[in-house]
């Protein structure tokens, strides 16, 4: 490792000063202790920083002259290659080419009969470490693994017949009886990427199995077709279809390029992958015979078997993972290739493959994906102007890299249900990319933006939207808020909840959240600055509503406020509520004396915490007696009534009204429960007058309740098993000795017969994190019944109810659907009721999974037997969430 | 995993130079730290900016989420100078900030994340002879959003962050500690007394 790169940024000053001190020392110590084996794995990882046509003979002989004494850390060192840097693989095949062949270094020096050829030894190390990938199943080391020996195949050092034998073996899982989603992509995307790199020698092979895997993999993805519409970027609420413009999934296109294989007879190569080891000449297969790849089982998946039995359901292990993955398109083929071509499916198998290995470093990942053209075939990509200009090719695709990489980065940000890192990763590293070669990643970027805009008039999906808000507004954070608005300035006339009217309000709500107002407000053009659906003229603050002079209840704020800045101690505070209680003159409202208490007393809590979030946790750290006064646990009345206040008085503030909320679960104010409660019962503001919507901010704060609820349980969860762990380990360590010194331990005098339901008994912290855990998964089952009852009630309200939606079934008719143009802002805010509807079942289908027939059996009730539209639509997506329809 | 690269999220050479551990056990506990120094803040950023960009780091469904943040002042003044802390409850979302927002712009200007040995009583307050941090004592550029002179445009804004925190407090109990961990309720009803858990020796000694 070169430790003279800097990779940290930082002053230049501070770095020097601590070089010149300890850190200086170590750094120099650490270079001059480097081992051979270090120094030559370094050289392996490195090669072809500059030239790897000549850099692998090069590596080839430098590696027999160490043979001998270093062969485990050759193999270490290709296998960390080839995991690693998947855009190398084709120059480390053309390594082992080499070193599998007679050695240059002349064979009959001293030893007297002739050793195997260094490749051979070195592939049956680097085999050990493949199995060691795939007894952990770590999916895409043994898939990368599996490119290695699909070139090695083609470069003739690997057996075709074994080769096709293990690719045969992943096909298997396909097959297997109950195979998950998760398990079977992943296998069947090993053996597909296989063929596509080796599938022409197969085919010609007698042992030829290409027809049969890609059998397989097509049998296994036509299973999983009705799960494919609940995970599409772009909404089809009326259509079950499950093609879809501007993404393509997985799968499919995995079928799309072996079945075009297949047609050809593997006649295409893969046109955009060097093949280094092609201009070598032939082996002799006698004196150099071809590897034989191990056969090969798959290991099943790793069943926990530590489940916690949980109040009427099975406590298992969230498994993610198990969607389809659609990929979302933002440029013509002829900008960036398609997923359904050899060529198009590999780069962006190439491109995924390095977003996820490189996220420990997005600044080096932005680096090695604009790199990336030097190891493709020339012509794969477009020269970068000043470049070498090649001549003009016909067959040169000249792809736009840039263009490739935000499709790659932003086609992770996108997936559904949740992407496999924290969006923000994908975001810093688009910032990264933006930083290093601004002229040519901006445009690419701002086309992003452009057509992700026009897509939100066609049913791009709530959710993608949402991340969308949140990409733009980070990505402008970091560059200076300069947007030009005025090419949405006639989007305007739009109603104000037309999707792409809701997109330019939360973009800009986002931005002033990392900015602030007036810096926003100066960055919009004038005919956005003067719509307060774009932005409000003041800025965001509370709205303490007694602080009006006028209103009748001033003055009983006032008390209790002047208490709270003097800095009272609660029970001065509260004596002063109990007295306000009795005295306060209720004749002019129908409000319980009760609730205008806790109104009162909640906004003057919320005042003196109005400074800044340390105030605020100050201010209900300080009076958490008085809070836990005004509601106990089991008085939901009262706990809506501080939710309801707490909104009141940040109403021009949502961002606060997240916060609040937060730290009222944290400190145990209110439940998850009240929280999903008080959205579904009022979430339109002043009163139950109007059907029930969930937009953008209501699924803010559901989700923030949800993930509560489930965040606590699996603290609790890991606190019994740990001490569970504990009591095991000591019952063990008092067993092994022989329960002579038992005395000397916290178990009672006599040994008893150690049965494992009594242990549990015996320890009184497991019993109460049992407990814990009992009431816990209580509650979290609670709030998920409680969200889908309201989303039950919003969307297919029944006959008698309340607040009748009538948009909810026009909404996702077919032919409404195509009239959208006309839409008013009910029906899109219905419309997004529905899109929240369908992100919270796919999102949280682990946990629902869980509980699917009590949750059922509970919020369905009521349309139980309907078979309205609304009423099907809700249990079909139900039902696919839940895996009750395959 | 990484040997191609070299990971952010590792501890750099920031330290507390007041700290009374030895090297080692400073790594150790940096090793599981859910606390964040974060530097060269504008004088100007507020906490809940810092909510903002910060919570894109969290992992409530783990059971995180942001803890507190204590925003650094200067002693004398008792306004914001430009560092402060946020605490998470998990480590896993402290190492996240130190790869995805490290060195990204918060308030137009890039911040500095490092893993912190967690929080301490006075460690709010700017250690220059000024008040303010020391770096700010030997800069010699000139910065606008540091309490450099051209900080006029942003009047009104300043204003009001020089009043903001003039109520600060010092001393045991005056930074919150922003909530710990689910603890079951007495049901007011019964008679049983609650039982201890060693959740709440921490409580008291925070």
């Amino acid at each position: 490792m070169n430790y003279d790169r800097p990779y940290r940024g930082g002053g230049g000053r501070r770095r020097y000063r601590d070089r010149v001190t300890e850190d200086y020392d170590t750094h120099d110590r650490r270079r001059e202790y480097e081992s051979p084996e270090q120094i030559l794995k370094n050289s392996i990882i490195k090669l072809g920083e500059v030239d790897p046509i000549q850099e692998v003979p090069r590596l080839a002989k430098q590696l027999q002259e160490d043979a001998t004494s270093m062969l485990p850390a050759i193999s270490e060192g290709i296998r960390i290659a080839v995991t690693e840097q998947p855009y190398k693989i084709p120059y480390y095949a053309a390594l082992l080419r080499l070193l599998h062949g007679p050695s240059s270094l002349g064979t009959d020096t001293s030893a007297g009969q002739p050793s195997a050829p260094l490749g051979k030894l070195v592939l049956e190390d680097f085999w050990k470490g493949f199995q060691g990938y795939l007894d952990k199943l770590s999916w895409r080391d043994v898939r990368l693994c599996i490119h290695f020996f699909a070139h090695l195949t083609v470069a003739q050092v690997i057996s075709t017949e074994s080769m096709a034998a293990l690719l045969q073996s992943f096909a298997a899982v396909l097959d297997e009886f109950g195979v998950s989603y998760g398990r079977g992509k992943h296998a069947a995307l090993c053996a597909a990427e296989g063929l596509m790199i080796a599938g022409a020698v197969i085919q010609k092979s007698l042992s030829s199995n290409t027809a049969e895997i890609i059998a397989a993999i097509h049998g296994f993805n036509e299973s999983m077709a009705s799960s494919k519409n609940l995970v599409q970027p772009l909404t089809s609420l009326a259509s079950g279809s499950a093609t879809v413009d501007y993404a393509d999934e997985l799968l499919d296109s995995v079928i799309a390029v072996l079945k075009a294989l297949e047609a050809s007879e593997f006649a295409d190569p893969p046109a955009s992958f060097p093949q280094p080891y092609l201009e070598y000449d032939d082996l002799d297969p006698v004196a150099s015979p071809p590897f034989e790849l191990p056969s090969i089982l798959v290991p099943p998946e790793v069943i926990e078997l530590d489940g916690l039995p949980s109040d009427g359901g099975e406590d298992a292990q969230v498994k993610r993972d198990e969607w389809p993955e659609y990929w979302f398109r933002l440029f013509d083929n002829s900008v960036t290739p398609d997923p359904n071509t050899i060529s198009g499916f590999l780069i962006r198998s190439n491109f995924r493959d390095m977003i996820d290995i490189f996220e420990v470093n997005r600044k080096e990942c932005a680096r090695l994906l604009l790199e990336y053209p030097k190891w493709c075939v020339p012509g794969t990509f477009k020269p970068r102007a000043g470049g070498p200009l090649i001549e003009d090719d016909p067959s040169a695709n000249n792809w736009q890299l840039e263009s490739v990489v935000i499709e790659a980065s932003l086609g992770f940000l996108f997936l559904l249900p949740e992407p496999g890192q924290k969006p923000v990763y994908f975001i810093a590293l688009i910032t990264e990319l933006c930083k290093l070669s601004p002229s040519t990643v901006g445009p690419a970027v701002g086309k992003s933006i452009r057509k992700l805009y026009s897509c939100l008039a066609d049913g791009l999906d709530v959710e993608v939207a949402r991340r969308f808000v949140e990409w733009f507004s980070v990505h402008m954070s970091n560059f200076g808020f300069q947007w030009v608005w005025k090419e949405w300035i006639p989007d305007l006339v739009l109603p104000e909840n037309h999707p792409k009217r809701t997109f330019v309000r939360r973009a800009v709500e986002s931005e002033m959240r990392l900015s602030y107002h007036e810096r926003i407000l100066k960055a919009l053009p004038e005919a956005m600055q003067d719509d307060p659906n774009v932005i409000s003229s003041q800025q965001p603050g509370p709205d303490p509503e007694y602080e009006e002079p006028l209103h009748p209840y001033h003055e009983a704020y006032q008390s209790i406020l002047s208490l709270l800045r003097g800095r009272s101690r609660a029970d001065e505070v509260i004596a002063q509520v109990d007295t306000l209680k009795t005295t306060l003159d209720t004749s002019h409202t129908d409000m319980h004396i009760d609730s205008i208490i806790r109104s009162l007393a909640i906004q003057s809590l919320l005042s003196i915490g109005s400074r800044s979030f340390s105030h605020f946790l100050n201010a209900i750290e300080r009076y958490l007696p008085l809070l836990r006064g005004l509601a106990t646990p089991t008085d939901f009345e009262a706990k809506r009534d501080i939710l309801a206040a707490t909104a009141a008085f940040w109403k021009r503030n949502k961002h606060m009204i997240g916060i609040v909320f937060d730290k009222l679960m944290q400190y145990q104010i209110v439940d998850p429960t009240d929280i999903v409660a008080w959205i579904f019962n009022m979430v339109s503001g002043d009163g139950i007058t109007g059907p029930v919507y969930v937009q953008a901010f209501e699924w803010e704060l559901l989700k923030g309740a949800l993930d509560k609820a489930n965040g606590r349980v699996t603290i609790a969860r890991k606190k019994v098993l740990a001490l569970r762990k504990e009591q095991d380990d000591s019952i063990a360590r008092a067993k092994a000795s022989g329960g002579a010194d038992v005395g000397n331990m916290e178990v009672d005098g006599e040994v008893k017969p150690l049965k494992q339901d009594e242990s549990a008994t015996e320890n009184p912290q497991l019993t109460t994190a049992l407990k814990a855990f009992t009431s816990l998964t209580r509650e979290q089952r609670s709030v998920l019944a409680k969200t889908l009852e309201g989303f039950v009630s919003c969307l297919s309200p029944v006959p008698g109810d309340a607040y009748q939606n009538m948009h909810s079934k026009t909404v996702i008719d077919e032919h409404s659907w195509e009239r959208r143009a006309s839409w008013t802002n009910d029906e899109w805010m219905t419309w997004e009721t529905w899109g929240w509807y369908r992100h919270f079942c796919r999102l949280y289908s682990p946990y629902l999974r869980n509980y699917s027939t009590t949750l059922s059996t509970v919020a369905f009730a009521k349309i139980e037997g309907f078979t309205t539209p609304t009423a099907q639509s809700i249990k079909k997506t139900w039902d696919i969430a839940t895996g009750q329809e395959a | 995993m990484a040997h191609v690269v070299q990971p952010l999220d590792q501890p750099s050479n920031y330290k507390d130079s007041q700290t009374k551990l030895d090297r080692k056990r400073q790594y150790d506990f940096l090793s599981k730290s859910s606390t964040l120094y974060i530097g060269n803040l504008s004088f100007y950023t507020t906490e809940e900016q810092i909510y903002e960009l910060f919570s894109k780091c969290t992992s409530p469904e783990d059971g995180g989420g942001i803890k507190r943040i204590i925003m650094g002042l200067d002693r004398n003044t008792r306004t914001p100078c430009g560092f402060c802390f946020v605490e998470y409850y998990t480590h896993a979302e402290a190492l996240a900030c130190m790869k995805y927002i490290s060195g990204t712009k918060l308030d137009e200007r890039i911040i500095r994340c490092d893993l912190d040995l967690g929080y301490a009583e006075g460690r709010q307050f700017g250690r220059g002879k000024s008040g303010g941090q020391v770096r700010d004592e030997h800069r010699t550029d000139y910065d606008p959003g540091r309490g450099g002179w051209g900080a006029q445009a942003q009047l009104e804004r300043r204003r009001e962050f020089e009043e903001r925190y003039a109520d600060a407090q010092e001393g045991p109990g005056a930074v919150a500690t922003g909530g710990g961990e689910w603890k079951a309720t007495e049901v007011p009803s019964t008679t049983l007394k609650r039982a201890r858990s060693p959740d709440d020796d921490d409580d008291s000694s925070r």
